[in-house]
């Protein structure tokens, strides 16, 4: 009996916390096939901007962005999950999350990228904000398939949204609908240059 | 010349055979070196861990704890309770240091995850609490001061999931409430790494819980009678005593059954590699039966053909014993890691603590059993009769 | 016995039973030798000439007779010698040379000249060089057995045999593994050592080898056959 309240205090405590530092898919085999309907599997690989180059990653990246990186948590080792998702041994695309800092919490944008890099699917897995249920509503998410790192090119964080983006902000989304955005782009940019441009060459 | 040297150069003459046997007694002497190892560093992991609770014994409200865990995970408001005049009583036992009151409340949040999580707030007494706690150092900011503040102060892995720095606003789910984190932790290695603080009474006054507590934490005088104190404890109507040392008891009991059942394999090994050396120093006097005659007849007195032959053996053990050992050093953190993943609960830090003493007394073990194992194949070799040596071998 | 007397045998028997049947490998066998005196002891297979070679080293008790070893009463008197007792004779009085060398295989020659103060009475190096001058083999002292040829290999035997200062060295066909090169090498290096004192007694087939001795003995069915 004392034994299990003891393991029961232990394991309560952190009810929110998880050990993870990154952004992973909470349960990947579930996420995976509704983000991917068809898919029959996926490998995870893990990325830093530390581990992929360094210092002059970083600067590029900022600068694609349009805003330094910032905080005790956007560093450059900080570890990027991304998924490669399969159909047979076919790459069918690719799903990858990022953590942002929103207004009264982290949030964790997961975007489901066509090989070509288009967005097929936006997912909010984890948010604190008041106007949570909308950010994470069908309707919102829908605004972003089909776009591209292209339709970002003149988009920067903190400033308002203009074409040819065109994307509605939720009431009472604040800063989040900002935090949200910047996650998108910042999604966008890192599988740039982490995927696509190195299949290019 | 010496036997010593002597017994040295004969291992030589077989160097595989004598490879495979000192590799079977690594390999025991690696086993029975990490079993010590890790027996040393449970224990002391164990008692780090509760100790780093900063008090001996918790009370909490009386019930069912498997109601409350599935309320719990469920989301919030299920737990048990405690009226708050409990640590008036409490500290009227002469035992008691200090008590720390505790009042964890969790509250569902929707938007974690894909069917929403719990989010666990503990809410702790801004004067007694952080004394209870000294090793937890902070990475910005500090405690916060005033009991009734809405200020949060978070654990180093729940601040990086939140990405919350000191200044920034924290909303509590449920209610729409917002906290200001006055303080992140660094990483403690304890579960204090995933919990949000925040002062004992604005959890109360947040959640309706005015008056009540889930927990008290009570730090009993050095040289005090727990167990006196435990037992005055259980008196109390509706609390339940936690007793850290008999959670540590209870732990250690259940670890030492399993260790009791790993040290009967490791014996069972180190004997299987004691019948290796028995059979391998005995084929090898077989192997030199003419030859320990023609040792003889040179003028060997049969103590010194016994003692040739146990030196071979202590050899063997030696270095055998000496790279499993060596073995388990490099191999340390390895074995910690599967461990690791074996064990439901596994304290912080070095779970495999190998020194000195561990490594010394396995060394002796092996060199002990080693020396045993010889006896019979040294005793066969002084008995050895020059002529019939000689004989046996002209036959052949 | 004569002063320089270092080995005297009186009616030294040994007798096996098998089954119920006797053998008596060696009958009633009498004999000295003197001090730098080479004798060698022939007879067909199985006439017992080793059995007597073996008793007078001590590696083999005798069923009857008696055996004094440089003055000193080893068998045959009122209290019969423990195991530890003759191997304390074998060491301060004998030096053994056999057929198949008994080379320690993974010691070097120095190391097996040096083998017998493992047990007793640790010759320095000094000594070793000397004995393998002595022999010629000084220039392999680092080299192992398996180096050697069997020439060579049978002069660090009589070197191991001598290194502790035997007063008689007992070879049991010392040239049985080697060609008629070495074998004279060797029957020069027995006649080296009895110049020096030092009493020989080989048993071997080698008619030739036999004849260069001071002393023939022939063995017939375990008794000295004369003439």
């Amino acid at each position: 009996m004392k034994k299990l309240i003891f393991f029961l205090l232990l394991a309560a405590l952190p009810g929110a916390a998880s050990a993870a530092v990154g952004c992973d898919l909470n349960d990947p085999d579930r996420d995976v096939a509704r983000l991917f309907p068809g898919s029959t599997g996926y490998k995870t690989r893990y990325l830093s901007i530390k581990g992929s180059g360094g210092q002059l990653l970083l600067e590029r990246v900022e600068k694609r962005l349009g805003d330094k990186f910032k905080g005790l948590y956007e560093t450059m080792d900080v570890p990027y999950t991304l998924y490669d998702i399969y159909k047979g041994k076919e790459v069918i695309g690719y799903i990858h999350g990022v953590n942002q800092k929103g207004e009264y919490g982290g949030i964790q944008v997961f975007l489901a990228l066509e090989r070509g890099g288009t967005i097929k699917a936006f997912y909010i897995q984890k948010l604190t904000s008041r106007a949570a249920k909308d950010l994470r509503s069908k309707k919102f998410g829908t605004q972003f398939e089909r776009l591209t790192l292209k339709d970002f090119e003149r988009y920067s964080p903190g400033k308002p949204v203009s074409a040819p983006l065109k994307l509605e902000a939720p009431a009472k989304a604040g800063k989040d609908f900002q935090a949200v955005l910047r996650a998108v782009k910042k999604n966008l940019i890192l599988m740039d240059e982490f995927v696509f441009s190195k299949k290019e060459k | 010349m010496n036997i010593y040297a002597i017994a040295y150069k004969n291992l030589l003459r077989k160097k595989v055979r004598t490879a495979l046997t000192a590799g079977g007694i690594a390999l025991s002497a690696w086993v029975l070196a990490t079993l010590l190892g890790f027996n040393k560093g449970y224990q002391e992991g164990l008692n780090r861990d509760i100790d780093n609770m900063g008090f001996q014994v918790l009370l909490t409200a009386k019930g069912c704890p498997y109601e409350a865990a599935t309320l719990m995970l469920k989301g919030g408001t299920g737990l048990r309770y405690m009226p708050e005049s409990v640590v008036k009583t409490v500290f009227q036992n002469p035992e008691v240091e200090k008590v720390t009151p505790m009042l964890m409340h969790g509250v569902f949040d929707p938007n974690k995850g894909e069917n929403g999580a719990v989010a666990a707030y503990l809410g702790v007494d801004a004067v007694s609490f952080p004394p209870m706690k000294p090793y937890l150092e902070f990475k910005q900011g500090a405690w916060f001061k005033d009991n009734k503040a809405l200020e949060a102060v978070l654990g180093y892995e729940a601040a990086e999931l939140e990405t919350r720095e000191v200044g920034d606003k924290l909303l509590i789910p449920g209610i729409d409430r917002e906290v200001t984190v006055v303080g992140v932790l660094k990483r403690s290695g304890t579960q204090d790494d995933g919990t949000i603080f925040l002062p004992i009474t604005a959890v109360q006054k947040l959640f309706n819980r005015e008056g009540l507590l889930t927990g008290l934490g009570i730090k009993v005088k050095k040289e005090a009678d727990i167990t006196a104190l435990e037992n005055r404890l259980y008196d109390l109507p509706d609390v339940q005593v936690v007793s850290m040392a008999q959670v540590k008891t209870t732990i250690m009991n259940l670890v030492n059954s399993a260790r009791v059942i790993v040290m009967g394999i490791a014996g069972i090994a180190l004997i299987i590699a004691m019948a290796g050396v028995i059979n391998t120093i005995l084929m090898s006097v077989m192997e030199r039966y003419a030859e320990i005659g023609i040792l003889k007849s040179m003028g060997a007195m049969p103590l010194d053909v016994f003692k040739m032959i146990w030196a071979e053996t202590a050899i063997l053990c030696g270095l055998g014993g000496a790279a499993g050992i060596g073995l388990a050093f490099v191999t340390a953190r390895l074995s910690e890691a599967a461990v690791r993943y074996f064990l439901p609960y596994a304290p912080n830090g070095a779970l495999v603590a190998l020194d000195g003493d561990i490594s010394g007394f396995a060394f002796g073990l092996i060199l002990a059993g080693g020396l045993l194992s010889g006896l019979y194949p040294a005793w066969r070799a002084a008995r050895v009769r020059p002529l019939e040596a000689i004989r046996i071998e002209g036959e052949q | 016995m004569a002063n320089n007397t270092v080995i005297s045998a009186g009616n030294l028997s040994k007798i096996y039973k098998r089954g119920s049947e006797e053998v008596r490998a060696v009958d009633g066998v009498s004999f000295e030798a003197a001090a730098g005196e080479l004798v060698s002891i022939i007879g067909p297979s199985g006439s017992g000439k080793t059995t007597l070679l073996n008793m007078i080293g001590c590696l083999d008790n005798p069923t009857s007779g008696s055996l004094s070893v440089g003055g000193r009463q080893v068998f045959g008197g009122h209290k019969e010698l423990s195991e530890k007792e003759l191997t304390a004779v074998r060491r301060e009085m004998f030096g053994y040379v056999f057929q198949k060398f008994y080379l320690i295989p993974t010691l070097t020659v120095e190391e097996n000249i040096l083998l017998p103060g493992a047990f007793y009475k640790a010759p320095g190096a000094k000594a070793a060089r000397d004995v393998m001058g002595l022999l010629g083999i000084e220039k392999r002292s680092g080299h192992l057995p398996g180096e050697l040829s069997g020439g060579e290999m049978q002069r660090v035997a009589i070197a191991r045999a001598l290194i502790n200062g035997p007063k008689v060295v007992l070879a049991d066909e010392p040239t049985g593994s080697l060609d008629s090169r070495r074998t004279e090498e060797i029957k020069g290096i027995l006649r080296d050592l009895t110049r020096q004192g030092i009493t020989v007694v080989m048993v071997t087939h080698n008619l030739d080898l036999a004849r260069s001795a001071d002393r023939i003995l022939e063995i017939r069915d375990g008794k000295i056959h004369t003439p």
